[in-house]
């Protein structure tokens, strides 16, 4: 008991102690965010996001800039980060391909969990959706009449290691449908190619196809995943339909270079914890439809390995050579 | 007459004096930044973001749209002063403007893309303005075969711009393919060709090679001219610096093409301008009555991928307009800002906001003459550049092209692969290789793979996709007749040789 008691003394004195070793740390200068994708990308757009509204909060001393560093799907943006080391202006926005691409391209030197881990903010869920004139209502309408029609109906989609070319892998090991996945390198071919007829199905994240879906061109049949969404509370999930997979949701989030000091980690959780209690980015989830997903440097490493192995899995099981 | 009612609305908001000026402002920084070559549109933009979002969301958009088409003025400058491609549409000027400034016609040639750039901008907002929404319909019809066969049609230009050698050409072509093989594979996400270097696993950037291949080359060239050589003819008076009435003449084709083309090309998402210029520049050579004049530096050969890549601007604000759907990086950001202000851009934008769109196109109406305006009293300053001591002008083209091709993605390995590219340039030269069908090859390459696969995908292996559709079929079936026009005018020549020997 004792102990026990000790113990609890020692872990209140801590986080007393926290703030004042928080406050040993202010940026100096500009703060560099480094994301892989080209201005107007995902990350590049989430990233400039969050810098204004950082600067409307008045969160941040100092300002945030963006830095791209497209190429190879985040390796050269970790690389950078690596080379940053110990660098406690820069920090860098990750996403699911910063798990997935190390495990896949041994041009890739460089894992994520040799990076420090500060804090996850978001979960993307994705939705399935059909042309409204599709004859589909629900994902497992989708899968039968893929039964019926083997590699006769079509998806579109992003690389075969993105969420939605892994999502359709494991509802096909589920049901034993077949349909083909068609590679488009940008979002708007993905849609235009709904919209045309030349795909049926596309997975996509709400906010890319909420205009579409709003306009009536579109039809959601199904939330992937097992929780259903605030922006369509009649659409049914995957596990409500009947369909036994696991959720495979986009997760983004903020880390830095190796090496630096706690000190700094503490200050960004610090910011980043009272950044998401703000009004402008409860209004930025609600707008986007993003889930809010806030978590602390610790939590984060540990979610990082378990995703790692759930993505290795899945990556295994569709055939994709693996390198680490 | 509804458009007419909209678009006097629209006037009424691009003419208010703030949204004048910061119009203004778009289309200065553009053309800077389309002069300068690597820091392209979309970076730019991104930079400006902060600064537009403080804005009103319409005033804000007119200015980064006004940098979006400044940019497309602003590529021809150095293509035509230093064959230095300063945007990637831009690397077809190359072909033409160059050689008229080394005519010592630099003047008329700048003066005929501002001019192009301008008909054909125009006409790519009036299109926007009267045709958007079953263009968009069009647009989304056309699915990865009609992208093949656009790509294959785009592919057979090579014949027109492989110039003596038939065989050195089609090399040309193939390296330029095996080239845009480089990187990852899409659909399987294996590297190919990238000899383990993270840097190669996006594929070879289109403008680090065409600056290598063009600026880089060119100098290389030029200095083994040892010293006290006149590089240009420098154009004297005031009358040879601007284009003549023939010249503009000459052009009316060209005009109406790049206008037509660019604007189809640029609603088709994930097209974009350079293929647009590219299939101009093919197209107004295949029909011209002098199609061996091409390359050796004449107006029409500047005018028409000029014309293509500014009429594309208006085509690409179509999808993203119409549809919420961003055919490339810079309508990707644009997409991103009208988010941010708070927007909700898709099929029901316009409707809803009739205030932004109408004031959009208003404001391009009002930049196109801006545009003009700015650029072409800058034509006789610009031609000034070419007078010059080559050993100022040399170093200025290695520190301008260094500066822009790091600037691209900050890497210092891009650097090096514009030199490597610099001696490929400066080889192919020596021996004669015409580097147009490479460049157009590696642009094509990728996106033509791409449709192939995703073609047959969809059909599982079956042929058939691309005569089952027509768009498909008859965009194939015009490749081929392209192909045939140079045999046809091959086998004409021999019979003239045949009946020469005969007599």
């Amino acid at each position: 008991m004792r102990r026990t008691a000790w113990a609890i003394a020692l872990m209140v004195l801590c986080s007393y102690a926290a703030p004042g070793w928080a406050q040993g740390f202010k940026p100096a200068r500009p703060v560099e965010a480094v994301v892989h994708t080209d201005p107007g990308g995902g990350s590049d757009v989430f990233a400039r996001a969050i810098a204004d509204m950082l600067e409307k909060e008045k969160l941040l001393p100092q300002r945030m800039n963006v830095l791209n560093k497209p190429g190879g799907s985040g390796a050269t943006a970790m690389a950078y980060l690596i080379e940053k080391k110990g660098d406690d202006h820069t920090i860098g926005f990750f996403t699911n391909t910063w798990l997935v691409v190390p495990l896949t391209r041994k041009e890739a030197k460089v894992t994520i969990h040799e990076l420090t881990p500060i804090a996850r903010l978001v979960l993307e869920p994705m939705i399935a959706v059909v042309k409204a004139d599709a004859p589909y209502k629900s994902m497992t309408d989708f899968v039968e009449a893929a039964k019926k029609n083997p590699g006769k109906l079509s998806q579109s989609g992003g690389s075969v290691t993105a969420q939605e070319a892994l999502y359709r892998l494991v509802i096909q090991k589920a049901t034993g449908a077949q349909w083909n996945f068609i590679s488009f390198p940008g979002g708007g071919e993905r849609i235009s190619n709904l919209l045309g007829g030349n795909v049926q199905l596309l997975m996509a994240q709400p906010q890319e196809i909420s205009e579409h879906i709003r306009s009536g061109s579109v039809r959601v049949i199904a939330v992937l995943g097992d929780k259903r969404l605030a922006g369509f509370p009649n659409v049914s999930t995957t596990k409500e339909q009947g369909l036994n997979i696991p959720t495979l949701d986009q997760a983004r989030g903020v880390l830095a270079p190796p090496g630096v000091s706690r000190e700094v980690v503490q200050y960004w959780e610090g910011v980043l914890g009272k950044f998401v209690k703000t009004e402008s980015w409860k209004k930025y989830l609600a707008d986007n439809q993003l889930e809010d997903a806030f978590l602390r440097s610790q939590e984060l490493a540990a979610f990082w390995t378990k995703q790692t192995e759930l993505l290795r899995g899945l990556l295994q099981e569709a055939g994709v050579k693996l390198v680490r | 007459m509804e458009a007419l009612s909209n678009l006097v609305a629209g006037f009424s908001v691009a003419l208010t004096p703030a949204n004048l000026f910061w119009c203004f402002v778009g289309v200065f920084l553009g053309t800077v930044v389309g002069v300068l070559p690597g820091l392209g549109p979309p970076a730019t933009i991104a930079m400006l973001l902060p600064l537009a979002l403080k804005l009103n969301p319409t005033t804000g958009l007119i200015m980064l749209a006004g940098i979006y088409y400044g940019a497309k003025y602003g590529g021809s400058t150095t293509s035509i002063l230093l064959n230095l491609p300063g945007e990637s549409a831009s690397v077809v000027t190359c072909l033409d403007g160059y050689q008229m400034a080394r005519k010592g016609r630099a003047g008329p040639a700048l003066g005929i893309a501002a001019i192009a750039s301008f008909v054909a901008g125009t006409f790519g907002v009036v299109a926007l303005m009267l045709i958007a929404p079953p263009v968009s319909r069009f647009a989304v019809r056309f699915g990865p075969p009609e992208y093949f066969a656009l790509m294959a049609l785009g592919l057979t230009m090579v014949v027109f711009l492989a110039g003596k050698s038939m065989i050195k050409g089609l090399l040309s072509a193939f390296f330029g393919l095996w080239l845009a093989c480089v990187g990852t594979d899409l659909f399987t996400a294996e590297s190919r060709f990238t000899f383990g270097q993270m840097e190669l696993l996006d594929g070879i950037d289109f403008i680090v090679a065409s600056v290598g291949i063009f600026a880089i080359a060119e100098v290389l060239a030029n200095l083994e001219e040892q010293s006290g050589f006149e590089l240009f003819k420098t154009p004297k008076g005031i009358r040879n610096l601007l284009p003549t009435w023939d010249d503009l003449k000459q052009c009316r084709f060209a005009f109406v093409n790049g206008s037509v083309v660019g604007f189809f090309i640029g609603v088709l998402p994930g097209a974009g301008s350079t293929i647009a210029s590219f299939i101009s520049y093919g197209i107004e050579k295949a029909f011209s009555r002098h199609p061996e004049k091409f390359g050796t530096g004449i107006p029409e050969g500047v005018a028409a991928p000029e014309g293509a890549n500014n009429s594309e601007t208006g085509g690409a604000l179509v999808p993203l307009l119409t549809l919420g759907i961003p055919g490339s990086n810079t309508t990707a950001i644009l997409l991103a800002a009208l988010i941010l202000w708070g927007f909700r851009p898709g099929p029901l934008l316009i409707h809803e906001n009739p205030g932004l769109f109408w004031g959009l196109v208003a404001s391009m109406y009002v930049g196109n003459i801006l545009l003009l305006l700015l650029n072409l009293p800058l034509v006789p300053v610009f031609a000034q550049i070419l007078r010059l001591p080559y050993y100022t002008l040399y170093p200025m083209i290695l520190g301008v092209s260094i500066v822009g091709v790091y600037s691209v993605s900050q890497s210092l390995f891009d650097v090096w692969m514009m030199g490597l590219f610099g001696l490929l340039g400066y080889t192919m030269k020596k021996l004669d290789f015409p580097a147009a069908p490479l460049v157009l090859a590696m642009v094509l390459g990728d996106p033509m793979e791409r449709a192939l696969r995703q073609s047959l995908m969809m059909s599982q292996g079956d042929l058939a996709v691309f005569f089952n559709r027509p768009m498909a079929a008859a965009m194939l079936f015009f490749a081929l007749v392209l192909l045939a026009i140079p045999l046809t005018q091959r086998v004409r020549s021999w019979r003239v040789r045949a009946v020469e020997q005969e007599l």
